[in-house]
């Protein structure tokens, strides 16, 4: 009697439209996790491991290229994300103006790179980068440099290249959500400030960021996520080179699984760690935004 | 404007925009540019239309089988996107409508799951679908994307603005739970589904690393792949590549610029 | 037969009691009105009635079968919901035939139900169109077609007429009572609106924090009320109330201390209580009488109200027999006949 026809049925459906999702995710992701977590703890040549203890955390300090794709991927989140987010935030404040002619056009075209395959723009911008390509020339012709800069045979400039190629495919992307955060905000608030005369850089400054906090928030740990995963861009436009300057930790992670004899067990251990840095950073981020809004 | 500063201003708001569009559209017009150029005059930055273009889609054709890799790309992309769209939004209905404690629990975890680098579990699926003998089929690019976190907090989130009134009136006209989900939830909520199966399909169609690992053959590459492919070797011939490149991005392109309200509303509504 | 009782119902989410013990009895063909302020449990008791939510303890019977684990197609009950929930992606035609189609009955005689239901509601116009093109109160008339075409035994309305602005809230009130004498069944209807209550019910059900505070006949919860709170809440303008303490030969109420106003109940001497009057109970005539200052005048043009004092704070709304000389300023004496006064104790009893 206490749970009757009504309980009962809602206690079914509930986990039944639930459920084939929470299955597949399972199977397909906590299974997984967990066995990486156990194989990070494994040492061993292909599918020969044994239990190795902290064996594979030892190696990983003492592992130049280890390092190297780490320092690597935090030199692309430290410059590249905050470059995006400001650039998106601009051009989503720039837009952000009814009486802009024009608007919808620049807003589109914006927009337009993340639209794109990324196999498809990685190797059309490794074109255009290269030793000849249209950007030295386009550079030689202004007159900003005397000589071409070797793009991809640079260990900087093969980094400044592959910074600039996500900075293009996912500016738009994050300027949507600002845009669209901006929208949301009552329009007679900034009236009020101009009433009142507050200048055009302090409404910006003053009222429309703190506003935006939320989804400054979540696209920055979007972003923080993406960029610490990066693989796609520096495994087509430059193969991690020259030196492995633009190798990065998932980049290291495929290499040491899947090119080379696997080493399964150590390549565990450094996914681990982009598991540890997002978790990381993802807390820091949420802190950071929070402990300024009080 | 009478106003000098907001003149400025102004003109600052037009330049910076004119700027951000003009690198924004021009990868794609170098794209289109390239098609028709050789590979040597590409790379050397020749600016202007050349007349290789059909000797680069020939070439293109002789290298890569374009009816089985579009077909590979579509169909992986057709099913794992219709089945995504069916189970993540049947979770997401499910966790919206149906409150419970546990289930509570169970959605804030998968929200930390959101969070979880693919890096972290090529390895282990990769073992697995070896061990299911399932390198180098479909089974292996669609099983693991079904259920996507992302498309289900999605729904969820859509779910809201979904009306507990019409439940309630479907099931005093007789409808079981599963009937009120097909014949009311799914057509009332269309535009819904319509913005998320553009950007699962997008996700799919573009997906890189994961095919890259299991798919191994060429007769089941999909066309990321096969234009990776293009691109590998000391020499790769761009000419050949932009042309792949154009027939990886036209779908989208084309889906963008039909529904270009839809796609923006698919990404944005996760976050409202 | 289809009357419906409802046996110490209750209702609990988690610890929170929300109905805490309905005892009611509705007869075949009978229009009742449960009417209370928000978050008096009116809706979720229609909704437990619907089945929409599970009856916690306590029985349900409808037309003599026990209804608590029916499935809500099962219970012979059809509801019209206040946002009309009306499916946007079906035509009138096809909202209204929907349960018909899920309860398996033919092709031609879910067409002849709507097409019924349409000519009594004359919705034959609008069959094809869907809701999103149709009027708050075309949308209205379908919701209820919705209903009819099910022929139910009870009829639940949750809040019907509050989308509609106030002109099409009259009319269709209107049309509900002459829907109500066409169909000749039992409808439940829930409102917080307690002229809807008096125009509409056969039996008005006064809930409060999840219980019956009283039930009866509009007249009788005008006439009669039982307590403080059904006294308040039924009639408009509001009835006054004024506390006093029960003195030998009459009351003296705080804002008036100069005089004793007779009781029309015996009173031990010492008894605090509150006094209720119905400001259209005042008039010119009558053995009583209070002098007040008025404050405001409200011109209605068939009747003039006073806002008006004593030596207290409580404002007393008064009728005036239409005095439209009347100006705010005026000492004004407002006579009424002491047999009209409701005497409340101080737990909101009534004293007869």
């Amino acid at each position: 009697m206490a749970h009757s026809h009504l309980a009962r049925s809602e206690k079914i459906n509930g986990w039944g439209f639930v459920m084939p999702a929470l299955v597949l995710i399972g199977i397909f992701m906590i299974y997984p996790i967990v066995w990486s977590l156990w194989m990070s703890f494994q040492t061993g040549r292909g599918m020969q491991l044994s239990f190795g203890g902290l064996a594979n955390i030892t190696r990983l300090t003492q592992d130049p290229i280890f390092i190297r794709a780490l320092t690597n991927t935090l030199i692309f989140l430290a410059i590249q994300v905050p470059v995006m987010l400001v650039l998106a935030l601009l051009f989503a404040n720039a837009l952000n103006d009814s009486k802009l002619w024009g608007r919808g056009f620049f807003r589109t075209a914006i927009f337009l790179p993340c639209v794109t395959s990324l196999v498809a723009y990685s190797v059309i911008f490794k074109s255009m980068f290269a030793g000849d390509g249209i950007v030295n020339q386009t550079l030689l012709a202004l007159n900003l440099i005397d000589v071409p800069i070797a793009w991809l045979a640079d260990p900087f400039w093969a980094k400044v290249v592959i910074v600039t190629a996500i900075t293009w495919r996912w500016t738009g992307y994050n300027m949507i959500f600002y845009l669209a955060a901006m929208q949301n905000i009552d329009r007679s608030i900034y009236e009020a400030a101009r009433i009142d005369g507050v200048p055009a850089w302090a409404r910006f400054w003053y009222l429309t960021v703190p506003m935006l906090k939320p989804v400054i928030l979540f696209t920055s740990i979007i972003s923080t996520i993406g960029t610490l995963q990066l693989f796609d861009e520096p495994n087509l436009i430059t193969l991690g080179g020259p030196s492995d300057s633009t190798l990065t930790l998932s980049l290291y992670i495929y290499n040491l699984s899947f090119k080379f004899m696997p080493s399964f067990g150590y390549a565990a251990t450094v996914s681990y760690v982009i598991v540890i840095l997002v978790a990381l950073l993802s807390i820091l981020q949420f802190f950071a935004v929070r402990e300024r809004r009080t | 404007m009478s106003n000098p500063v907001a003149f400025l201003g102004r003109t600052a708001q037009y330049v910076l925009l004119s700027i951000a569009a003009f690198v924004s559209v021009f990868p794609f017009f170098w794209m289109v540019l390239g098609a028709t150029n050789t590979s040597p005059d590409i790379i050397r930055g020749r600016i202007a239309p050349g007349t290789a273009l059909f000797d680069n889609i020939g070439k293109f054709l002789t290298q890569i089988d374009l009816p089985r890799v579009l077909f590979n790309s579509l169909f992986i992309a057709g099913v794992g996107s219709a089945l995504t769209l069916i189970v993540a939004s049947m979770a997401g209905y499910g966790f919206e409508m149906f409150r419970s404690r546990v289930r509570e629990r169970v959605f804030s975890l998968l929200l930390l799951m959101l969070s979880i680098p693919f890096a972290a579990l090529m390895i282990p699926l990769f073992i697995m679908m070896a061990n299911l003998k399932l390198i180098n089929t479909y089974q292996a690019i669609i099983l693991p994307s079904i259920a996507s976190i992302f498309i289900i907090f999605y729904f969820r989130q859509a779910t809201k603005a979904f009306p507990h009134e019409l439940r309630d009136a479907a099931r005093i006209d007789g409808l079981k739970e599963w009937q009120i989900f097909f014949y009311v939830y799914m057509p009332v909520m269309r535009s819904t589904y319509a913005a998320a199966t553009i950007i699962v399909f997008m996700a799919n169609w573009n997906n890189y690393l994961w095919p890259l690992i299991v798919l191994q053959t060429n007769d089941m590459f999909t066309m990321t792949l096969a234009i990776a492919a293009l691109n590998a070797g000391y020499t790769p011939d761009f000419g050949v590549i932009m042309v792949g490149a154009i027939i990886a991005t036209l779908p989208t392109l084309v889906i963008f610029f039909l529904l270009q309200r839809r796609f923006v509303e698919g990404m944005l509504g996760a976050v409202k | 037969m289809s009357g419906l009782k409802l046996r110490n119902v209750r209702k609990s989410f988690g610890t929170l009691e929300v109905i805490k013990g309905v005892d009611l009895d509705i007869e075949d063909k009978q229009f009742v009105v449960f009417v209370g302020p928000s978050g008096c449990g009116k809706s979720t008791l229609l909704r437990m009635i619907a089945g929409l939510e599970e009856i916690t303890s306590g029985e349900l019977t409808i037309g003599e079968k026990r209804m608590n684990d029916v499935d809500p197609a099962q219970r012979g009950i059809a509801m019209v919901f206040q946002s009309y929930a009306l499916y946007p992606h079906m035509t009138v035609r096809e909202n209204m035939g929907f349960a018909l189609r899920f309860a398996g009955k033919p092709k031609d005689e879910i067409a002849r139900r709507v097409e019924e239901a349409a000519r009594i509601l004359e919705l034959g116009a609008l069959l094809d169109r869907k809701p999103g093109q149709l009027s708050g109160g075309q949308r209205q008339r379908v919701a209820i077609g919705r209903a009819i075409v099910r022929h139910p035994d009870v009829f639940l309305f949750d809040e019907p007429l509050s989308n509609l602005d106030a002109e099409l809230r009259v009319h269709m009130r209107i049309e509900l009572a002459r829907l109500h004498k066409e169909l000749q069944t039992t409808i439940i209807y829930v409102t917080h609106d307690q002229v809807e209550a008096m125009t509409l019910a056969d039996k008005i059900v006064v809930l409060r924090d999840g219980l019956v505070e009283q039930d009866g006949t509009p007249l009788e919860l005008y006439d009669d009320p039982s307590n403080h709170f059904v006294a308040g809440f039924i009639g408009s303008p509001k009835m006054n109330f004024l506390g006093g303490v029960a003195e030998e030969g009459g009351i003296r109420l705080s804002d008036f201390p100069g005089q004793l106003v007779p009781s029309p109940v015996s009173l031990d001497a010492g008894t605090p209580v509150t006094v209720g009057i119905r400001p259209e109970h005042f008039s010119s005539t009558g053995t009583a009488t209070l002098d007040v200052a008025v404050e405001i005048i409200e011109h209605l043009g068939g009747e003039t109200y006073a806002y008006a004092r004593g030596d207290g704070p409580t404002l007393l709304t008064l009728a005036t027999d239409n005095d439209r000389t009347l100006k705010a300023g005026d000492r004004y004496t407002a006579r009424f006949d002491p047999g009209v006064l409701l005497v409340f104790d101080k737990d909101g009893k009534r004293l007869r």
